[in-house]
C-alpha cells in the first residue's frame, strides 16, 4: 500500500505547520488533526475528529512517522480506532524522547557548535553549511516519516532501533565532544586564559547543578557587567 | 535599514522558532547573518551571532519547558548593534546590544509562555467549532508573530533614536569573545563531556593545537 503522491506533499507540507496552535492544554493537538486532514479523504474526517481531537504532543520533526501510520489505519478502514488510539499514546512519547536526544539534545547543538567554529574562521560557509546539513537531516526525517510511516502502519514503532536514529546520534555525540576539544585549543592562543577559565568553570558548576536557564542567563549578564566595569 | 521593517523582518524570521517548519533559520548565528548581509556587514553579523549563539547554545524545548528565548536574543543583538552604531560608538553599542540581546531572551521566554496560553482558547473553540479547524489552528500564525513583533519594535526603536552617554561602559569584540567562548565551553562541557567521549575531547584539542603549530 502507498500514498499517492498529491496526499504525500499535502501531508509534507502540512507538517511543517504541526507546531502553529502549540498550547499547553492540548500542545500538538489541533496540529495533528491538521496533519491527518490534509492527507485523509473527505469521507474520513469526521471519524478522525472524534477519534483524535485529545492531546498529542512529540517531537516536530517526528511527528511525521505517526501522521504516516495513522493514515495507513484510516486507510485500511480503522476497523478498531481505540487500537490505533493505544498506538498514537505509545508511539508519541517513544518518538518525542527519540526526538528530543537526537535533535534538540545532540544533532543541533553539535551542529551549531561547528557552525560557530566554521563562521568565526571561515565567514559565511558556517551558517550557509549548517543549513544545509541540518535542513538534509531534518527534512530526511519529515518526508521518510510519513513514506515509512504509511508503509508500515504502526509497526513503525519498530523503526527506532533504525540506524538513522542510533547511529547518526552517535556520530553528532562524537562530533560534538571533538570540537569541544578542538574549540579550546584553539581558542587557547587567542585568549586569556586566566579569565576564561575561571568564568567556564562558573558556569559548568550552574549547569551541572540544573540552575534554571533564566538564572544561568542571569548570571551570564552579571559576570559581563563585571567585566566592562573592571 | 529601517527600524519597522526591520521588526517585520526580525518577527517572520522568529516564526521559524515553532510556528513554521523549524529549518534552524531563527537560530542566532543565521539570523545574525541574514541581518548583517541586511545591513551590509555581513562579517559583524556573524560575529556577533555565533558569540550569542554559543551562549544559548543549551536551550531545549522539551516538554512543557520554555527556555529563554535565543532565537530573539540573537534577532535584537545583531539588529540593535546596527541600528545603535549608526549614532554611537561601536564599542557603546556592542555593549548595549548585548544587554538588550540577554534581556529580551528572558523577556521573550515569559512571553511565549504567555502566548502558548493564549493558544489553550483556541483549541476551545475549535472543541465548540470543530468545522474550524483550519482556521483556528493557522489563527496561531497571528500572536506567535506579534509575540516576537511587541518584543522586538520598542527595543529597536530605543536603538534607533538613543544616543549612549559617553559615560556608559564599552565593549570590544575581544571581551565579548571570551564571554560567548567560556559560556560556549561551559555548554558545550555539559552537553559532550562523557565518559565515553572524553577520548575525542582530547583528540580534539590535539588537533587544534597540530593546526596552530603547523
Amino acid at each position: 500500500m502507498r500514498l499517492s503522491f498529491t496526499r504525500f506533499l499535502k501531508v509534507l507540507f502540512a507538517n511543517f505547520f504541526i507546531q502553529t496552535s502549540w498550547s499547553f492544554f492540548s500542545m500538538q493537538s489541533m496540529g495533528f488533526l491538521f496533519n491527518l486532514f490534509a492527507g485523509a479523504k473527505k469521507e474520513q474526517r469526521d471519524k478522525i475528529i472524534k477519534t483524535h481531537k485529545g492531546f498529542f504532543n512529540t517531537h516536530p520533526y517526528m511527528s511525521s512517522y505517526i501522521i504516516g501510520a495513522t493514515l495507513r489505519a484510516y486507510d485500511e478502514g480503522d476497523v478498531f480506532p481505540e487500537e490505533t488510539r493505544n498506538f498514537i499514546t505509545i508511539a508519541q512519547t517513544s518518538f518525542a524522547s527519540t526526538g528530543d536526544l537526537l535533535f534538540w539534545q545532540t544533532l543541533r547543538p553539535a551542529m551549531l557548535l561547528i557552525t560557530a567554529i566554521l563562521a568565526v574562521k571561515c565567514g559565511v560557509i558556517g551558517p550557509l553549511a549548517f543549513i544545509i546539513a541540518y535542513n538534509t537531516i531534518h527534512l530526511f526525517h519529515r518526508i521518510s516519516g510519513i513514506i515509512d510511516g504509511y508503509r508500515m502502519g504502526r509497526d513503525i514503532i519498530y523503526i527506532l532501533k533504525a540506524r538513522r536514529f542510533t547511529t547518526v546520534r552517535h556520530i553528532f555525540e562524537i562530533l560534538g565532544a571533538f570540537f569541544t576539544g578542538l574549540l579550546i585549543s584553539l581558542a587557547s592562543l587567542e585568549m586569556n586564559y586566566l579569565l576564561l577559565i575561571p568564568i567556564t568553570m562558573l558556569f559548568v558548576l550552574l549547569l551541572l547543578r540544573r540552575f534554571p536557564s533564566v538564572l544561568i542567563i542571569l548570571a551570564v549578564l552579571l559576570v559581563f557587567a563585571i567585566m566592562v566595569m573592571v | 535599514m529601517n527600524f519597522i521593517l526591520l521588526s517585520v523582518i526580525g518577527s517572520a524570521i522568529i516564526l521559524d522558532k515553532y510556528a513554521f517548519g523549524e529549518f534552524g533559520i531563527s537560530q542566532p548565528i543565521i539570523a545574525g547573518a541574514i541581518i548583517g548581509a541586511l545591513f551590509g556587514d555581513l562579517q559583524t553579523g556573524i560575529f556577533i551571532g555565533a558569540m550569542l549563539q554559543l551562549i544559548f547554545l543549551v536551550g531545549l524545548p522539551i516538554g512543557r519547558d520554555i527556555p529563554p528565548d535565543g532565537q530573539a536574543a540573537g534577532v535584537i543583538g545583531t539588529g540593535s548593534y546596527f541600528l545603535l552604531r549608526v549614532a554611537n560608538q561601536t564599542g557603546h553599542a556592542l555593549c548595549l546590544a548585548l544587554i538588550l540581546a540577554l534581556i529580551s531572551a528572558i523577556i521573550g521566554g515569559a512571553l511565549e509562555t504567555f502566548v502558548r496560553r493564549h493558544n489553550e482558547k483556541l483549541y476551545h473553540l475549535f472543541m465548540k467549532k470543530q468545522k474550524n479547524l483550519y482556521l483556528y489552528h493557522l489563527f496561531g500564525f497571528i500572536p506567535a508573530f506579534l509575540r516576537s513583533f511587541c518584543l522586538i519594535l520598542p527595543i529597536f526603536i530605543l536603538a534607533n533614536y538613543i544616543r549612549i552617554p559617553a559615560q556608559f561602559p564599552q565593549l570590544n569584540k575581544e571581551l565579548l569573545t571570551i564571554i560567548g567562548l567560556s559560556v560556549g565551553f561551559a555548554n558545550s562541557i555539559y552537553l559532550f563531556l562523557k565518559k565515553t567521549t572524553v577520548v575525542y575531547v582530547i583528540a580534539g584539542a590535539l588537533c587544534g593545537l597540530a593546526l596552530l603549530v603547523f
